[in-house]
């Protein structure tokens, strides 16, 4: 059956729906040429960081940066911070800090009277060192 | 520890892009963008011809752009156009046949008649952005629209044939690549569509 149709059908046929192919590709609305457009820049971005090399790129570094930060908080919170001059000291010198930093740190009743106690030997050291060295002046 | 006498040499062990690749690098992405650019839309058209929803044609167009520009973008530019075209028809049918394994489960689920193609669709996609008279548009707009339906309905490989060689102009060489099949298929796929879209369409084309 196909025998019977000319060529010269045939290539009328082959422009025609070339061209209406053609007129439709034109026709396409902003939204899809915008899509379309976000892809290819992805695509561009997708070869560019393929070619870029393995060590450069961030699947490498982004592990490794979050290993680094857990490393070095975890070194601070082992040694103790701030660090400071840490010569002749011992371990039992680091626990009234962290007993300070209770005393900060809770909201609780208890700890406003402990900041009072505090207080009250600040104001006895202050008391003794003043009986200790009497300012001749007074 | 290795000694490299130049920067270039150390970067080709490294491989690390030296500063003489760049440009070469800069020109490769100029010529991928420019080769996308220049067949993105077509392509878009092609697929929705195959798959008819405009959503999936995108992402299959994306899908393809992505995988030649990851996998394929260090090859000869003249070799992209059959590669590009033979990932976008691959997942042109992965995806049709995902859509006929979908239908023949949702037949046994009750309650779910909806056909995926005939979803509804936005009026605001079919306003016209403007251009030649609506008669005039109105005739080639029936006129693409019997078209399409008629390339939808040929098989896939007489599809395929037919749209990368009178739509996008590959030549019979490039529409084998793309289609990963001999030449001589080529030919005989593409005459098979031409006649059963004459027979179909009749004498008025």
């Amino acid at each position: 059956m196909n025998e019977h149709i000319p060529d010269a059908e045939l290539r009328v046929l082959e422009r025609r729906s070339r061209e209406l192919f053609h007129e439709s590709v034109d026709g396409l609305d902003m939204r899809v040429r915008s899509r379309l457009t976000q892809a290819r820049y992805a695509a561009l971005e997708a070869a560019a960081s393929s070619r870029r090399p393995w060590f450069l790129g961030k699947r490498v570094w982004a592990p490794a940066a979050g290993v680094t930060a857990a490393a070095l908080l975890g070194a601070a919170l082992w040694f103790g911070l701030p660090a400071g001059d840490r010569s002749g000291m011992t371990a039992a010198d680091n626990q009234p800090s962290l007993e300070d930093l209770d005393i900060v740190a809770s909201t609780d009743e208890s700890s406003a009277d402990a900041i009072e106690m505090l207080q009250n030997d600040l104001d006895f050291y202050d008391f003794a060192d003043k009986a200790a060295n009497p300012d001749p002046a007074v | 520890m290795p000694r490299f006498d130049t920067l270039p040499t150390a970067c080709m062990v490294w491989d690390v892009p030296a500063p003489a690749r760049r440009g070469a690098v800069l020109d490769e992405t100029r010529e991928l963008d420019k080769f996308l650019a220049e067949i993105e839309r077509r392509a878009f058209r092609m697929a929705q011809v195959s798959l008819r929803d405009p959503d999936d044609a995108m992402d299959v167009v994306q899908d393809a752009m992505l995988k030649l520009a990851r996998n394929y973008s260090a090859k000869p530019s003249a070799e992209w156009r059959p590669l590009f075209y033979r990932i976008l028809e691959n997942g042109i049918r992965d995806l049709q046949r995902r859509r006929t394994v979908r239908r023949k489960f949702m037949v046994w689920l009750p309650g779910s008649k909806e056909d995926p193609d005939h979803e509804a669709q936005d009026p605001l996609d079919n306003v016209a952005d403007g251009g030649p008279d609506a008669p005039e548009l109105l005739m080639r707009d029936q006129a693409m629209v019997k078209l399409e339906g008629l390339l939808r309905a040929l098989p896939t490989r007489q599809r395929e044939a037919f749209m990368l060689r009178n739509f996008e102009g590959l030549d019979v060489a490039e529409t084998a690549r793309a289609m990963g099949c001999s030449e001589g298929s080529v030919k005989t796929h593409y005459s098979r569509a031409v006649h059963a879209l004459r027979e179909q369409l009749g004498e008025v084309w």
